[in-house]
């Protein structure tokens, strides 16, 4: 018999065990319940209309009469609409052009603004303002500008003489007057973060490089555009994703016309749900741009790994 | 450029250029603003006159304003979209808030997990599920409810990701210190996280805001009656497409709803330009 001048600690058995699932909830009760609400709208609102989605790309909509199970019919649909690729090609271009005419515009303001002594901050503001108007009001304003009678016509007809251009019912100018209208209005918050990224670099390096007989243009290449070469990247990918869904401003302004030259993928999709209510080609449309980003994204992941190695 | 550069005249000559077109830059910006402004003042004829005047030379007709005003029922509109607004800003700090303050704070196991259930979403692109988004909105009968507004914004895994690393910079030890003290979870997070949390707040108020100010297709979609309608739809079918509203009355209409946001901004830009920074780029 042992004697021993502590109590006796009650053995294992007699508690409940301390690593099963009850055990955990009760300990950490508080830390799931603050989660609960974000899962349970997450799982409602996002998750499930996904896979609702890949669901009912499978399906014949109809609000009244029920749905009907129509199999491979929908993407069938897709496949055989000449639209489609009309959209692909559409969307493909309103990507290319914004990249071309927009993508530059904040990085080469952002260092021209950093140079400026005077009233910085005043031209920083102007630069953002046209962000902070709602769109819509945008929409009305530039279809006024861009209108065969409005002011940017009556310039180009008193400088060059001729019949001016007709900036929205013209197919071969109606994207590229969406895309300078969108950069106008977005181009001064990328520019903020630039701005804040180049004013960041310690100005050591610039005096370093000076004193070593580096020009302007030479310091901006060497020092300035390399350091903001991590917040490029980013901008470039958000960029690619966002002009790749982009239809609001081609709804809104033109409704993708001219004869079609502003339809891009998802104002196609939104066309297909709105106007000719087939959902279930909307959604299948849906499920194929999915797939064809999850492609893309994989690739790029392999590709990067490969670079690493 | 520094101090020696501008010694020497090509320098000068560039930065001189450089401030023409930052200057010309900054016109540009103004000029459409300054365009509204005053076409609103304008007879409808004269907004149609080409080549067209720049200030009204016809006389100013502030009577436009009160047309304009009487058109559509602006102050309707106007209170749905601040409804939407408040409703979106409430959802987002209670139901993220919490769920970013257990994930960064509280050492839930299984934490990495959940992020991924969260974040994986962002990687999903938009137009996949918005219009089955829309679908599940009326599969649950919520179409034409401010609820179809309110509920998907606690879905946004964007902000729950600014909520989340903002909660990561407080400091462990302050949360330590309440809850030996006795505070609950639930008074860490109201009475400590939160008004600390003011800065990203005021950030996400700022985001949220212009997304309810902005968005005019998905209520146009969602919603079905003209009293729920936000100002920004409303203004999409009522003025953008209207026919047979004159020019300059359509143009006082514009340049009305344009003004409260550009105030707005003009006096709090100061702190605007602050929550950018912080919502972007890092350290």
């Amino acid at each position: 018999m042992s004697h021993s001048a502590l109590p006796i600690q009650p053995s294992e058995t007699n508690q409940t065990r301390r690593t099963g699932i009850v055990q955990i909830l009760r300990k950490h009760l508080w830390g799931y319940l603050f989660l609960l609400p974000a899962l349970l709208l997450f799982a409602i609102f996002l998750w499930l209309p996904i896979i609702k989605g890949f669901v009912y790309s499978f399906y014949y909509i109809d609000f009244v009469k029920g749905n009907t199970f129509v199999g491979w019919d929908n993407y069938k649909t897709v496949f055989d609409d000449p639209n489609v690729g009309k959209s692909i090609y559409n969307t493909l271009y309103y990507m290319g052009l914004a990249l071309v005419m927009g993508f530059w515009v904040p990085i080469v303001f952002s260092i021209a603004i950093s140079e400026i002594r005077r009233f910085q901050g005043f031209f920083r503001v102007a630069a953002y303002l046209p962000n902070v108007i709602p769109v819509v009001v945008l929409y009305g304003l530039w279809r006024w500008f861009y209108d065969s009678v409005g002011p940017i016509n009556a310039g180009i007809t008193k400088t060059f003489g001729g019949e001016g251009i007709a900036f929205m019912t013209d197919t071969s100018w109606s994207m590229i007057s969406i895309v300078f209208m969108e950069t106008w209005q977005q181009f001064g918050s990328a520019m903020l973060l630039y701005l804040a990224a180049v004013l960041s670099i310690p100005r050591d390096w610039y005096e370093a490089a000076e004193i070593d007989g580096a020009g302007v243009w030479m310091r901006i290449r060497h020092i300035t555009l390399p350091s903001v070469k991590g917040l490029i990247v980013l901008m470039l990918l958000l960029q690619l994703i966002g002009t790749s869904q982009g239809f609001q401003a081609q709804l809104a302004m033109l409704d993708g016309g001219p004869n079609n030259a502003t339809l891009t993928y998802a104002l196609l999709i939104v066309k297909y749900a709105t106007t000719r209510l087939e959902l279930g080609v909307a959604s299948a449309m849906g499920v194929l741009m999915f797939i064809v980003l999850g492609v893309l994204a994989i690739l790029q992941f392999r590709l990067q790994n490969k670079g690493d190695n | 450029m520094s101090r020696y550069d501008h010694r020497r005249p090509i320098n000068r000559l560039l930065y001189g250029i450089i401030y023409l077109i930052v200057a010309l830059m900054a016109c540009s910006m103004l000029y459409p603003i300054l365009v509204a402004m005053f076409n609103s003042l304008k007879t409808n004829t004269e907004v149609n006159s080409f080549p067209p005047t720049f200030i009204p030379l016809n006389g100013w007709h502030w009577s436009n304003f009160e047309k304009g005003w009487n058109f559509i029922d602006l102050p309707m509109f106007l209170r749905n979209t601040l409804t939407i607004f408040v409703g979106n800003l409430v959802v987002t700090v209670v139901v993220l808030g919490l769920a970013a303050f257990s994930l960064s704070k509280m050492n839930v196991p299984k934490s990495k997990v959940i992020s991924m259930f969260f974040l994986i979403t962002l990687f999903i692109p938009p137009t996949t599920y918005l219009i089955p988004n829309f679908l599940n909105l009326k599969d649950l009968g919520l179409v034409n409810t401010f609820a179809a507004f309110w509920l998907p914004a606690g879905a946004s895994a964007f902000n729950l990701l600014l909520l989340k690393n903002f909660f990561d910079s407080l400091h462990q030890e302050m949360f330590e210190a309440a809850r030996m003290d006795g505070a609950s979870e639930l008074r860490c997070f109201g009475q400590l996280a939160v008004p600390l949390s003011i800065p990203i707040i005021s950030t996400l108020a700022i985001f949220i805001f212009s997304n309810a100010w902005n968005d005019w297709f998905w209520p146009s979609l969602v919603m079905h009656s003209d009293h729920k309608y936000p100002l920004a739809t409303a203004i999409y079918k009522y003025v953008i497409s209207a026919r047979g509203l004159g020019l300059n009355i359509r143009f006082a209409i514009l340049f009305m709803v344009m003004l409260p946001p550009i105030v707005v901004f003009l006096t709090l830009q100061r702190f605007i330009m602050r929550g950018l920074h912080l919502g972007g780029v890092k350290g």
